[in-house]
């Protein structure tokens, strides 16, 4: 145990020699977190649109007028010799609406008439969500200014959760976790691929430390930065992404440990197995910050990815620590609804370390 | 002239590179495997689609037009009955638990309230904590209840404005040709700018600057002899990228692929630019390294390449103006999905052509002022 200190005091004394390393390990997640929260995301609003009105009466203007009322779209002005569908091969335009010559008349004498609806598909999500959109305003249109009779089956809906449909209620939480996932094993695997590459594990060879307590003293010293990450970016972040616990926080607070925990453990084992600093660093940001953007479900829900890959998101920590980070600031189920994720992250650790742990005895033979 | 071209002492320090190249084989493979499988991941890993959407059901009605309605969300494909529940308050507990993404909720009067001709009312409650996921399942929602609605009062639907919406350029919504199109461009600049970092910042580590210096070629043909066997190896993978997303995701090029590969290659170069910078301002490959964390991060997620740009905040949006890999994205639709040229392209052309020069321009001084 105090040899495992020694090494922890040793670690924390040579890391904070390093200045340069110290500011940008510390606010690079910081960085980063805001980068994500406030990019990424799928919620549009304000898509540009252009419309062609043929028909020019009240009735049509009205429509118009329905289409500018929604915060979906913003209409842009269209050049009158131009085609409509000019302005989407520009990109100047997601939609182009064409309201036909007899839209009035038509409505008027108590036929039904069309609105041609014209959008770009390159973006399938955005499209999709303009078409339902096109579909509601004809709509409420209909509602509004025709005689046609109350609709047999009326649904409320009610959007549970989250009612302002507010990104950074669904980004915002999740975002540590990626910020997280990639800086702390990040500076571990640098800091043990470094004794390999510079052959400094032969001077720990001859000490009398075991394999154990170095590998544990190198975790040690490297949780407690990450501890202090955490705390930055969990500090900067209730007040940006305006979160707070909605239940209660202890599942949360220890699944985050568990979670850095379990982070600098696959660090340490990347480090441990590969003694190249270079190509520990490839290893970790691929690992790490790319399976973690993209199989954690973060973003793209895990449900679409298609299924001979959807068993690597099980292995990829952040997966866990997500869901629990959006129980506990949008959902509030505490104990009952995530339980699982602190015993699938503590089996993950073990897992790490022990891996980490055999690289090491073999690193020091080969070295 | 032609024998100066040939004579030129350029060629011999391309030798030199190819040569270094060639035997470092872990860099080719580096540079031509993970691009072509990064693009296979992203393109079947990234998918907003909604459909199957869990449903669960508070049938309190039990009755032929209750079942009517569930057998409307059931035949969607958007949503799919999941589990039916005794009373709200364990339709709710279950949606708290995540199981479900919504719940149906048909009341005990529905059944009579449709026979008096009445409104009958249901309630729907979706999940939204995935904002995206939920406004699209209330979108779908929306038009089962409509259809439907339709069906009922098939005498009353004559009347008034039906949207009829045509899709363009990706009639079958799929959402890989957003993320192929849009990754092509993300992957050429990182690439380049991290592969370009590396081979000079070893140079650097290792000292061999100065045997470069102390050779009769002039600081810019030192530079741009570097630069030439990334730039053909990326080349290559412009081509890779191009024929697996069309093959792997059916990604058409509708338009001229020249246009394509000479945007391509102008984005290669500014990746190349970018990390020559990089690489200027570091001592070590870890610095650099560490550097690159602060460059790559901001242009991939600033580019719309793979979430839509209008769904970035107001302020930030004119900001992606600046970046090269939105206007390849931009590009690079055009030219496979609308099947666009120049004529259209012409100013994200410029742009790019703009940036490159800069860049390389940039990188060029500053090695140059370095080396002395």
């Amino acid at each position: 145990m105090k040899r495992i200190i020694a090494q922890t005091r040793k670690e924390l004394t040579q890391f904070s020699r390093d200045r340069l390393t110290v500011v940008l390990a510390l606010v690079l997640p910081v960085i980063l977190m805001w980068l994500i929260g406030s990019s990424v995301s799928l919620t549009v609003s304000d898509l540009p649109v252009v419309v062609q009105d043929l028909d020019q009466t009240p009735m049509s203007r009205r429509y118009v007028e329905t289409i500018r009322a929604s915060l979906t779209f913003r209409i842009v002005p269209l050049p009158i010799t131009a085609a409509p569908e000019s302005a989407l091969d520009k990109e100047e335009a997601r939609a182009a609406i064409v309201i036909p010559s007899d839209f009035e008349s038509d409505l008027k004498r108590g036929k039904s008439t069309e609105v041609q609806w014209l959008i770009d598909g390159t973006d399938a999500n955005t499209a999709n969500v303009m078409r339902n959109n096109a579909k509601m305003i004809s709509n409420a249109f209909n509602q509004q200014n025709t005689v046609s009779a109350a609709p047999p089956i009326d649904v409320q809906m009610r959007f549970w959760f989250n009612p302002g449909h507010d990104s950074d209620q669904y980004i915002g939480p999740a975002v540590f976790a990626v910020g997280l996932a990639l800086f702390p094993p990040l500076l571990v695997a640098l800091a043990m691929s470094r004794e390999g590459e510079q052959k400094t594990i032969l001077q720990v060879y001859v000490a009398s430390i075991h394999a154990h307590e170095y590998l544990l003293g190198k975790i040690l010293a490297y949780m407690i930065v990450a501890i202090a990450e955490w705390v930055l970016t969990l500090v900067i972040a209730i007040p940006l992404f305006g979160i707070w616990f909605k239940g209660d926080p202890t599942v949360f607070l220890i699944s985050s440990f568990l979670y850095l925990f379990c982070n600098v453990c696959f660090g340490a084992m990347a480090g441990a197995s590969i003694p190249n600093q270079a190509a520990a660093i490839q290893a970790v940001q691929n690992v790490c910050f790319l399976l973690s953007f993209l199989l954690s479900g973060f973003v793209f829900p895990i449900s679409n990815i298609p299924s001979w890959l959807r068993w690597v998101s099980g292995l990829v920590p952040a997966r866990y620590f997500v869901e629990v980070s959006r129980d506990v600031f949008v959902r509030g189920g505490g104990w009952p609804a995530t339980w699982h994720v602190p015993v699938v992250l503590a089996v993950l650790s073990l897992a790490f370390l022990f891996k980490g742990w055999m690289s090491l005895r073999k690193m020091q033979v080969d070295a | 002239m032609l024998e100066r071209f040939f004579n030129w002492r350029f060629w011999p320090l391309v030798f030199k590179e190819l040569n270094e190249l060639r035997r470092n084989r872990r860099l080719i493979g580096m540079m031509l495997l993970p691009p072509t499988l990064n693009l296979v991941l992203l393109g079947f890993a990234m998918n907003p689609e909604v459909t199957d959407l869990r449903l669960g059901i508070v049938e309190e009605s039990r009755s032929a037009e209750s079942r009517e309605l569930i057998s409307a969300f059931a035949e969607s494909k958007s949503f799919r009955p999941a589990a039916y529940y005794s009373s709200l308050a364990e339709l709710t507990r279950a949606l708290s638990g995540g199981e479900l993404e919504a719940g149906l909720v048909v009341p005990s009067d529905f059944a009579t309230k449709r026979a008096r001709r009445e409104v009958a009312e249901v309630q729907l409650l979706v999940d939204s904590v995935n904002s995206n996921t939920g406004s699209i399942a209330g979108g779908y929602a929306a038009r089962v209840i409509g259809a439907l609605n339709e069906k009922i009062s098939l005498n009353k639907t004559s009347m008034g404005v039906e949207s009829r919406v045509s899709l363009f350029y990706n009639a079958g919504l799929q959402n890989s040709w957003f993320i192929v199109t849009g990754m092509i461009g993300m992957l050429l600049v990182m690439l380049g700018s991290l592969v370009a970092s590396a081979s000079m910042v070893k140079e650097k580590e290792v000292g061999t600057v100065e045997q470069l210096l102390m050779t009769p070629a002039g600081s810019a043909e030192i530079i741009l002899a570097k630069m030439a066997p990334i730039f053909l190896l990326l080349s290559v993978d412009i081509l890779l990228s191009t024929v697996v997303g069309n093959f792997v995701f059916g990604v058409p090029v509708r338009g001229s692929f020249t246009l394509l590969f000479i945007s391509g290659m102008l984005c290669v170069l500014s990746g190349i630019g970018i990390g020559t910078i990089i690489a200027t301002f570091t001592r070590s490959q870890q610095q650099a390294q560490l550097m690159s964390f602060f460059v790559n991060p901001p242009l991939s997620m600033l580019s719309g390449a793979t979430t839509p740009i209008e769904a970035m905040p107001q302020w930030m949006q004119p900001l992606t103006n600046l970046n090269p890999v939105k206007h390849f994205a931009i590009l690079a639709r055009g030219v496979m999905l609308k099947g666009v040229g120049l004529e259209v392209l012409y100013p994200n052309f410029l742009a790019l052509v703009a940036f490159t020069i800069i860049l390389v321009g940039v990188s060029a001084w500053r090695f140059r002022k370095q080396l002395n």
